[in-house]
């Protein structure tokens, strides 16, 4: 589908199919890879246990980095057709810390000021940013 | 440390329809697991099969297109968790989507599981011994 100008939906979707696709085919590609990132890697291989192989390790941590890739921009194209689902960013932090089973979940108070204040500084912060500071203010309050 | 968070019917339909009223929410939770792939954290979402029949989630239908592409993953009710399921429906009386989903937890690899529910009692009986984050969306 390369090449035909998809549009952005039709690349998640193509990117899905091809996730989903449990083939075993290898290509040997063209990528070029840094020799010191190879060689880091075959040292994690070889002296950490860290996957079975260089290939193996440079395959899971691809596909990871593609599917945080495909629902970010999934999610980025649904608060463009729907602005109002889109959250703020103090219920990220009471999403975040529901999801770690964190008793702020219950102060959203807190994870708003939290929110306020870190956002004044920090706009690109991100929920868990947000849930380490309200730690933070809780432990001192 | 690999976090599983499993939905149930209400958070797939909350999930697939832009004026559910939990539909805000859902769509947080499933953006905060994002921002942690994208931290590289091992975090999966799934739904489990009887559960997507159970909320009508057709993966072939044009109205389920939009969430078919925010990750959640399938987990399939094959022949050992079909006989897991069953135990834990006699056992506990639950519908078989919630059974499924029992078995999805309990057989878990994963070191925490989170429930994404409407009705966290029947979560929770369903999980056995398990210790499992039981969030009421």
């Amino acid at each position: 589908m390369r090449g035909r100008g998809v549009t952005r939906l039709d690349a998640i979707d193509e990117i899905y199919r091809l996730l989903a696709d449990a083939g075993q085919e290898t290509i040997n590609t063209s990528m070029r890879l840094p020799l010191v990132l190879r060689e880091a890697a075959s040292i994690a291989v070889d002296e950490l246990g860290a996957a079975p192989s260089t290939t193996a390790l440079a395959s899971a941590a691809l596909r990871a980095a593609l599917e945080a890739i495909v629902i970010q921009a999934a999610l980025d194209a649904h608060y463009e057709a729907h602005p109002g689902s889109r959250p703020s960013l103090a219920e990220l932090a009471v999403n975040a810390a529901e999801l770690d089973g964190n008793p702020l979940a219950q102060n959203p108070g807190l994870l708003r000021q939290a929110a306020e204040q870190v956002m004044a500084t920090h706009p690109e912060a991100d929920a868990d940013d947000v849930l380490l500071w309200a730690e933070a203010l809780a432990s001192v309050a | 440390m690999k976090l599983l968070v499993v939905l149930d019917n209400e958070a797939v339909q909350a999930l697939g329809d832009a004026a559910h009223p939990k539909h805000r929410r859902m769509i947080g939770l499933v953006q905060v697991v994002a921002h942690r792939k994208r931290r590289a954290l091992d975090v999966a979402l799934v739904v489990p099969t009887a559960v997507r029949v159970e909320a009508g989630w057709d993966r072939a239908g044009a109205v389920w297109a939009s969430v078919n592409r925010l990750g959640v993953m399938d987990e399939v009710l094959g022949p050992g968790q079909a006989n897991f399921a069953a135990q834990i429906r006699s056992a506990t009386g639950v519908s078989v989507a919630g059974a499924h989903l029992g078995a999805v937890v309990q057989a878990s690899k994963a070191d925490r599981v989170t429930v994404l529910t409407s009705d966290p009692g029947d979560a929770a009986s369903v999980a056995g011994g398990r210790p499992v984050n039981v969030i009421r969306i």
